[in-house]
């Protein structure tokens, strides 16, 4: 093994992390305000990507018009699909609402699958950066915009969070709902606004999907299995959380994959073998708050 | 009371029923149209038994896959043996996994539920000097092939799951069940075995699991991993099981009869690729609409006609605590 092996290894999981990231980030910013577990968060990624992909192949906007687009309309979309059917679930226990979300995603999938066909397709991007020359190794263009939209995308959401006035809101709603109605926060409207916010991320998500992944009806299945396998590391409604889970997913994936014979499909193995390791060791994740059922 | 047994006893007597008639009609197309439905109903039985203890499963699949591989190594030993052999493997797959898994609350059990699932069948892949990878392997044929064995072997492991799911329905299992799902703490201060019921529960659910994968495979001879570890088998049994209802015996049988129903109407107008999405309605409609599925629907016109039972408060999906 030598050492350019190591760092182009190193360097194309930490931008399949900033993937991996941006999708844990929305799905534990809506569980930590809202306590409900998106399982459709991954098919408004996979309808991101679709949105990319035809906008750009199809239409020739621009990469940066593609992003814009798809996270304005996954966060209207998020808004509708909260309002009209997920505030309806919030008062039946978690059991249900978990279920709620899963037939959505199985609907918004089977839809996806009829509408565009099963079909893998790749909107063949040029490369948007030069690429990055380290030590022997080379990163595509691509990949590093990844990094640094996602990196960006994550700045954003911390700053939010800590200094604006929705941000604070939001952190009290998370930390003790009955505390923050007594201050007088608007709830309702917060859990909303998670909502929104959870659904721009992913529509952005999803244009990262587009600019290094393959497009197609099931990639937010399995983006979202292992952002779930993320959140469970990183601590449920921790973003900070998100970013190192996704790290450490992400890293020991690549390395699975490149150096063990045959690794490339070990991913979801992978996966399992973490969670339930650091679920064992620490049942809230690396960063978690014990919550109360 | 009397209502409430004979509602009790009518999936014992329509699975009779079915296989009086299917033997004597010897009707091919239904034939094939009850064998889906039987392997349903048995995994959505063997879903909310599990559900009841508060573990929402996404990993029958799992099972369902090692049964199928199980059965189907066993080779030339026979079918009967294969099944054992796949009741074997899960139970002691379960057993091993549910005292791994126990402390995970909620949605983290459900979470580590749908990797494993996707890690068993790399597992299958990786060691595919042995079990065929990814091009497949061929178990023994129930009955070799004889539609008539087929067809009774299927509908005892149905009468096998029915009985199952209301063993742990009967006073002696139900409040241990139902009290650890919505108040573990009052559960252990009860002296309810905790450990144990819910190792129970996983190990009583992965084997029934188990037998339908060791049933899917014997009935169509050829197994690829791709086929028998999909999410759908995880899936399916949790929309049948909204869709009838859940905690009872009749919600998940007659919720898998209705669903391959509809599945069926689905194939008929959006054809082969994506008539899942009637899993998808069925699940977002009873979870706002119905929350207690079919069964609760039934219970509550009946309680709405007869004041008798208001009085009793017998209600079929009525819930300790």
């Amino acid at each position: 093994m030598d050492i350019s092996g190591l760092i182009q290894t190193s360097m194309l999981a930490v931008a399949v992390a900033g993937l991996y990231a941006a999708v844990a980030s929305g799905l534990t910013l809506e569980f930590g305000v809202t306590r409900i577990v998106n399982f459709a968060h991954g098919e408004f990624v996979m309808l991101g990507a679709f949105i990319t992909f035809f906008l750009y192949s199809d239409y020739g906007f621009p990469f940066v018009a593609c992003v814009a687009v798809a996270g304005t309309a996954m966060a209207l979309l998020s808004y509708v699909v909260f309002v009209t059917f997920l505030a309806r679930v919030l008062k039946q226990d978690e059991h249900n609402q978990f279920l709620a979300t899963l037939g959505l995603s199985i609907l918004i999938v089977n839809l996806a699958a009829v509408l565009w066909t099963p079909d893998a397709r790749s909107m063949h991007p040029e490369n948007l950066l030069p690429a990055l020359q380290l030590g022997g190794a080379t990163l595509p263009g691509n990949n590093l915009l990844v990094i640094l939209i996602s990196a960006a995308m994550y700045s954003a959401l911390a700053l939010f969070m800590r200094y604006t006035r929705y941000g604070i809101q939001m952190r009290m709603a998370s930390s003790d709902i009955d505390l923050a109605t007594l201050c007088g926060v608007n709830v309702d409207r917060v859990f909303t606004l998670s909502f929104v916010i959870g659904g721009f991320t992913a529509g952005v998500a999803g244009s990262l999907v587009a600019l290094i992944l393959y497009v197609h009806p099931l990639v937010g299945l399995d983006l979202v299995i292992r952002a779930f396998a993320i959140v469970a590391l990183g601590g449920l409604g921790s973003i900070a959380g998100a970013v190192i889970g996704a790290l450490v997913l992400s890293i020991s994936e690549g390395f699975v994959s490149t150096f063990v014979p045959e690794g490339g499909s070990w991913g979801f193995g992978v996966a399992f073998v973490l969670i339930v390791l650091v679920l064992i060791i620490r049942p809230t994740g690396f960063f978690g708050r014990s919550i109360q059922a | 009371m009397i209502a409430n047994r004979s509602i009790r006893a009518l999936p014992y007597l329509l699975t009779l029923c079915t296989g009086t008639v299917l033997l004597i009609s010897q009707d091919p197309y239904w034939i094939q149209l009850v064998l889906g439905a039987s392997l349903l109903a048995i995994l959505a039985l063997s879903w909310d038994i599990l559900s009841r203890t508060g573990q929402v499963s996404l990993g029958q699949a799992a099972f369902f896959g090692i049964g199928a591989y199980a059965s189907a190594l066993c080779g030339d030993l026979g079918w009967i043996v294969g099944w054992l052999m796949a009741a074997a493997v899960c139970g002691v797959t379960a057993l091993l996994l549910g005292l791994l898994t126990l402390r995970l609350r909620q949605v983290y059990f459900t979470i580590a539920t749908i990797a494993l699932s996707l890690s068993f069948k790399v597992l299958i892949l990786v060691f595919g000097t042995f079990t065929g990878g990814a091009s497949g392997i061929a178990p023994p044929m129930i009955g070799d092939g004889n539609p008539n064995v087929q067809m009774c072997a299927v509908l005892v492991l149905v009468l096998l799951s029915i009985l199952a799911s209301d063993l742990f329905l009967s006073d002696r299992y139900r409040p241990a069940f139902f009290m650890i799902r919505t108040k573990p703490s009052l559960a252990a201060v009860s002296g309810i075995p905790i450990v144990r019921t819910k190792v129970l529960a996983f190990v009583v659910s992965g084997m029934l699991a188990g037998l339908a994968g060791a049933a899917y495979a014997g009935l169509y001879g050829y197994i690829v991993p791709d086929d028998v570890f999909a999410l759908s088998w995880s899936i399916m049994p949790l929309a049948a099981t909204i869709l009838g209802g859940m905690d009872s015996t009749i919600g998940p049988f007659f919720g898998a009869i209705a669903l391959k129903v509809l599945e069926g109407v689905a194939r008929n107008y959006v054809g082969g690729v994506g008539y899942q999405i009637v899993y998808g309605v069925v699940m977002i409609l009873c979870i706002a609409v119905l929350p207690k599925g079919l069964a609760g629907l039934l219970a509550a016109v009946r309680e709405a006609s007869s004041p008798r039972h208001r009085a009793t408060g017998a209600g079929v999906t009525e819930r300790v605590l």
